[in-house]
């Protein structure tokens, strides 16, 4: 029971590039894994990894939502003037939804399910997780647009844009 | 927007001011006294010695500016001016040893004595009240003034004759009156028009008008008490006050003589307390008219006869009468009347010349007389005087002086028809003022070209391989200094003085003056044209203030008959980047037009156009072929066969002049094809207003432009437009569209447009602090009304808005659309005293007035000068948009705007107001104007903002840097632009862009002229002088040299490291 309970971190690896290699010399795999109850754990044993791998997806999903407290501090803290320290903080809030959007496949590729593997990098797979990421990440993107608009940056008003606009010539002249 | 503002903020912050150490580099100031009156005796330029033995003289004139002043006969500095009010007008001066008094006003109601060398006020003192004073014309008759010491010690007492029936004696010092006696007579039969003292006794000789001419009428007064001894009528019979005049020796004899010439004689008669005299007639021929050479005092005077002869007559006491003593022959008077004058020298002596112009010898001849030289001695010298630039000389005044036997040297102080002011002495000129440019009727800058740069390369067609080379290297001669000079700059930053901001160094001197005229770096040196009524146009150089050129303007057909020239406008037709190609072999510069109404003789009036090279005053318009035939003067291109209604600019890419006769017919000029296609395409939607008065109602009329289509070319159908023939078709016709009839009794005072700088609006909203926008009305054809509503009929309309609006006339200052008449914002401002007073500036959708508010309208209220700022905007509020600037003016919405106004109390009274302009209209605009304190200040854009709140202004107000209102402008002394300077009497202000946007040239005239530069926003696009270039470039310098020094180690380093790694 004690060897079944031996965690076999590879076998998490479904997508591991590394399941191909060779052994190593002198290592006999049958050794080191020597399985008790085949039949019955096999299923149940690949069903709580996904479980878990689950639950760790849905903690990668809401990470942005929990540092969001510590942005507004420091938003609150950088202050309203447009200054190095307070500009930095915006872009970096700006920028990051953008990035972890591009990255998402990608970071939500070692918590897929084991069972098929080749989906491992699909938009279709764990969409709720997906989901609640990109939501999440929106949150942080209009934290700083809010901050943005609160130091005058966002054009909003119609003076932004009073540059852009053009005037004819009346058809009406006036000599004098 | 808000890293602009930002910009701005950090920009206003540091406070603009003229500093010291730009007076004169900045600025220039042309100190004027106005152009001498030379028609009467009585105002007339006329040399002053003051002093015994040591003695000083002084150039004494009044002027048609209605200044007495002083001029330093050594250099033609104003030793001294006393300007005048406008409604004092200077009737007569006269000097005595070391005081000069003058009448002034109505019948000479205010007497001034002043000290004759440095022009200090010593007595004021009103004889009468103006209101009751006889107005006569020419307004110095009946005002004279005699003076009478009675020991050395005592001040002078003056006998001042005014209204031409009171004689008043008051002491010289104190202005404490003696006496005053006043004629029984009306002055409508009998009046005075000189006064002559001894010490017993003062004559007052008059003319009495009977039924067919007038009679001598002399009546003597005890000189101390004022008490009538005698008074007589002489038989006689003059046709003319002129023909009379009074002689006597003030030095050594008591007898006064009044001469005068009765039916072609003339007649004297010696004056004695109880007038029991008989009158003597001189012998000789027919006299003409008497000449009064200012040497009355030294029983001098002249006679012309009928032929132009002249004959010298001097008072003969022991005689009884008069006696000729001397006779200037009659020569040809067709090249002008010869000019006499009369001068003395320190000793008293007598001198007597006549002035005539030659026009065989090309110059001016002077006869002059000396009486106590070798029994009369006559001498006559030519002196090379300009007739091409000066006209011809209307006055002159005489100063000898005898620095050996039989050799006496004059000095002339030359008053001629353009309004110079020359002092000769002998045959030498010593200075010339230009007095024509204290009446300037029309002004414009206008913009220089770039220093041409191929003068050496000017070598057409084919060129060998060794002149080319020879070319080049001799191009290249001037490399050094090229490169010496580009050094300097780089390293320095200045601009060799030219065109430096903030540059300390002089302007460039005269010498500079042989290379052709280029613009300086930023454009600050430009050419303004001035237009005088005196037939004179002016090109002066806004760097120095030099006059450049100055061009006479011709009289075309009326040189015959005679006339004058008044100029009405003046436009630029050509600007520097107007030159075409095709003209290459043609003068490239820019032109300008002068407008002018030529009034012959004969009473025609016609309209002519100049048209002008700016940079020389060459005639470059079709006239120009004529000029020789016309003795060198400007010929001008007769446009109207009549009188000019108005005139304006083309708008748009062609420049040209639009002219509209009395028929309301439209003449162009420059009329080519071109101009003449542009005012074709641009016609049917040209509006322009007119005043006009019917059965004494003012209204302003509404024109639009109507080309009728020739019937041919009605009939031939499409094809008219290809073929343009300004020749053929008939001219275009302008027709009445909309009236804004006046109120009755209303006054129509003036009409304003609003000033448009270059036309470039930057921005057709105002953004507010939460980034909502208020757009500005910027309707296009608004003009200014002023009006004056009269007292009976201030309460005819709506729009009285204070209690005493029925007592007092009120002044209305009113917007109207010039398309179609409408009424777009209208007030009614108090009157002062009846007069409207009122500035106006209007510029984009800004108005700005000023008037004096003398209602007294309880606490809280205040008496004094109010300046109103004004600001349309579209719509009802913020970011309700309604295109005012391009929607027609028959549109519903061009009538929905919004006034925001804000009233301030200005500590002065003003004179002219204008705003600034720059290139692009980025930088703010400022108020320019000129102080009744003689000033000219400037008064920021920020200061006068309607939006300026009533409490402390919240965060947003402060993004727009809007501060609370206080009511009164200050005084700041450091928006004082004239420096220390008396810029007197400004009628008009001009601005102009530089080629820096951030800098605007202000060029005030009126009395005096002065020019100069602001930033409104500061020199934001110039580094500023305390930048330190020097260092900027060595520490550049230092770390290029550390490169240089330690890339090699550096690249040691690295091998090593990759060595013993």
């Amino acid at each position: 029971m004690a060897s079944s309970k031996t965690l076999e971190y590879m076998s998490l690896e479904t997508s591991s590039k590394w399941k191909h290699l060779p052994s190593p010399p002198g290592f006999t795999k049958s050794f080191a894994h020597k399985p008790i109850a085949k039949s019955s754990s096999s299923g149940s044993v690949s069903d709580s990894y996904n479980k878990l791998k689950e639950k760790r997806a849905w903690e990668l999903a809401t990470a942005p939502a929990k540092s969001l407290p510590m942005q507004a501090f420091m938003l609150y803290m950088s202050g309203g003037g447009v200054q190095i320290f307070s500009m930095g903080i915006v872009f970096m809030l700006l920028l990051t939804p953008f990035k972890n959007f591009a990255g998402m496949n990608d970071a939500f590729a070692p918590f897929a399910p084991s069972a098929v593997p080749s989906k491992a990098k699909s938009w279709t797979t764990l969409p709720a997780q997906k989901l609640a990421y990109i939501f999440c990440n929106a949150l942080t993107l209009a934290v700083g647009l809010w901050k943005c608009r609160s130091m005058g940056l966002l054009p909003t008003g119609t003076g932004d844009w009073l540059a852009f606009e053009t005037r004819n010539m009346s058809p009406d002249v006036s000599l004098f | 927007m808000r890293l602009i503002g930002l910009v701005v903020l950090l920009l206003g912050q540091s406070v603009w001011s003229l500093h010291e150490s730009e007076v004169g580099i900045v600025d220039w100031h042309k100190k004027l006294v106005g152009v001498p009156l030379t028609a009467s005796p009585a105002t007339a330029p006329v040399f002053h010695r003051v002093g015994t033995d040591t003695t000083r003289s002084i150039v004494l004139t009044a002027t048609s500016s209605n200044v007495l002043a002083g001029l330093n006969p050594a250099n033609g500095s104003v030793a001294w001016r006393y300007i005048y009010d406008s409604k004092d007008v200077i009737t007569t001066f006269h000097a005595y040893q070391n005081i000069v008094a003058s009448l002034s006003g109505p019948g000479g109601a205010t007497l001034r004595v002043f000290d004759a060398l440095d022009g200090h006020l010593l007595v004021e003192k009103r004889l009468h009240d103006p209101s009751f004073g006889q107005l006569t014309e020419p307004n110095h008759i009946g005002t004279n003034i005699a003076f009478l010491k009675h020991a050395a010690r005592e001040p002078s007492e003056v006998f001042a004759l005014t209204n031409g029936n009171t004689i008043q004696s008051v002491s010289g010092l104190t202005g404490e009156p003696k006496w005053t006696w006043t004629s029984p007579d009306h002055v409508s039969v009998s009046i005075f028009t000189k006064i002559a003292v001894t010490p017993t006794t003062l004559y007052a000789i008059g003319l009495s008008k009977t039924f067919a001419d007038y009679k001598l009428h002399v009546t003597a007064l005890d000189t101390s008490t004022g008490d009538q001894l005698a008074s007589e009528t002489i038989p006689s019979s003059l046709t003319d006050f002129r023909q009379l005049t009074v002689v006597r020796f003030a030095k050594d004899s008591d007898a006064v003589a009044v001469a005068w010439i009765d039916g072609g004689s003339l007649k004297s008669i010696l004056l004695d307390p109880k007038l029991k005299a008989k009158a003597v007639t001189v012998k000789g021929t027919a006299f003409e008219s008497i000449v009064d050479l200012a040497l009355g005092e030294h029983g001098r005077f002249l006679a012309v006869k009928e032929d132009g002869a002249a004959r010298l007559v001097k008072l003969d006491v022991a005689g009884g009468g008069l006696k000729s003593v001397h006779e200037f022959s009659s020569v040809d008077a067709s090249a002008g009347a010869p000019v006499y004058s009369g001068g003395l020298d320190k000793d008293g002596n007598v001198y007597v010349s006549r002035i005539r112009w030659s026009s065989t010898l090309r110059q001016a001849v002077v006869d002059l007389y000396s009486g106590h030289l070798a029994q009369g001695l006559s001498t006559s010298f030519t002196f090379p005087f300009d007739t091409l630039k000066h006209g011809v000389f209307s006055h002159a005044t005489l100063d000898c002086a005898q620095p050996s036997d039989l050799r006496p040297l004059t000095r002339i102080a030359l008053t001629t028809s353009t309004g110079a002011v020359q002092l000769w002495q002998h045959d030498q000129v010593q200075w010339t003022r230009e007095e024509a440019l204290a009446s300037v009727s029309g002004a414009a800058f206008v913009e220089l070209p770039e220093q041409a740069q191929d003068s050496a390369h000017s070598v057409d067609g084919e060129e060998g391989f060794l002149q080319r080379v020879l070319r080049q290297a001799h191009d290249a001669r001037g490399f050094p200094g090229y490169a010496m000079r580009f050094g300097k700059r780089f390293v320095t930053g200045s601009y060799d003085g030219s065109g430096d901001a903030l540059s300390t160094l002089p302007p460039p001197s005269l010498s500079q003056h042989d290379l052709p005229l280029a613009r300086d770096a930023f454009g600050f040196r430009q050419i303004l044209v001035l237009a005088t009524p005196y037939g004179i146009v002016y090109g002066v150089d806004t760097r120095t203030g030099e006059i450049v050129w100055s061009r006479l303007m011709g009289l075309g057909w009326a040189h015959e008959t005679g006339g004058s020239v008044m100029p009405v406008r003046v436009y630029v037709v050509k600007a520097v980047g107007d030159a075409g190609p095709e003209e290459s072999g043609k003068a490239k510069g820019p032109e300008v037009i002068v407008v002018a109404q030529r009034r012959s003789e004969n009473t025609l009036i016609d309209t002519v156009v100049y048209h002008i090279d700016a940079t020389t005053g060459k005639n470059v318009g079709p006239s120009a072929a004529a000029e020789d035939a016309d003795d060198g003067f400007l010929a001008g291109t007769d446009v109207i066969p009549g009188p000019l209604v108005e005139s304006f600019v083309l708008p748009g890419e062609v420049k040209a002049a639009v002219l509209i006769d009395q028929y309301l017919q439209v003449y162009i000029y420059p009329d080519t094809p071109e101009t003449q296609k542009a005012f074709r395409q641009l016609a049917p939607s040209l509006n322009f207003p007119l005043r006009s008065r019917q059965q004494g109602s003012f209204r302003i009329i509404g024109h639009r432009m109507q080309i009728s289509v020739p019937p041919s070319a009605r009939a031939s159908g499409s094809d008219s437009e290809s073929s343009p023939n300004p020749e053929s078709g008939p001219r275009a016709v302008a027709h009445p569209t909309w009236k804004l009839a006046l109120l009755p009794g209303e006054t129509l005072l003036s009409i304003q447009s609003a000033s448009r700088g270059t036309g470039n609006i930057a921005s057709v909203g105002k953004v507010l602090g939460n980034r909502t926008t208020l757009y500005k009305y910027l309707n296009p054809r608004v003009f200014v009304v002023l009006s004056q509503v009269q007292a009976s009929a201030g309460d005819g309309g709506a729009e009285t808005s204070t209690s005493n609006a029925k007592t007092e006339a009120m002044c209305a200052v009113r917007l109207v659309d010039a398309a179609k008449g409408a009424v777009l914002y209208s007030v009614l401002l108090p009157s002062f005293g009846g007069v409207c007073d009122v500035h106006v500036s209007l510029t984009e959708n800004w108005l700005v007035y000023h008037y004096f508010d003398g209602t007294d309208g309880g606490e809280g209220t205040t008496k004094g000068w109010k300046m109103v700022t004004v600001e349309l905007y579209e719509g009802k509020g913020v970011d309700d948009k309604t295109k005012s600037s391009e929607i027609s003016a028959f549109s519903e919405e061009i009538m929905d705007l919004t006034a925001l106004e804000q009233a301030y109390v200005f500590p002065h009274g003003i004179t002219a107001m204008a705003t600034t302009s720059t290139k692009f209209g980025i930088s703010s605009k400022d108020i320019i104007v000129a102080t009744k304190n003689h000033k000219i200040q400037s008064i920021p854009r920020r200061m006068l903002n309607p939006r300026r709140p009533n409490r402390k202004p919240t965060a947003e107000e402060q993004e727009e840097m809007l501060f609370p209102y206080d009511p009164l402008v200050p005084d700041d002394a450091r928006r004082t632009l004239s420096h220390n300077y008396e810029v007197a009497n400004i009628e008009h202000i001009i601005t102009a862009p530089a080629l820096l946007e951030s800098t605007s040239l202000v060029f005030a005239y009126g009395l005096d002229l002065f020019l100069t530069r602001v930033a409104p926003s500061n020199t934001f696009d110039v580094l500023s002088e305390n930048f330190n270039k020097v260092q900027l470039v060595l520490t550049v310098a230092g770390l290029a040299a550390a490169i240089v020094v330690t890339r090699p180690m550096v690249r040691r380093k690295r091998l090593r490291e990759r060595w013993y790694q």
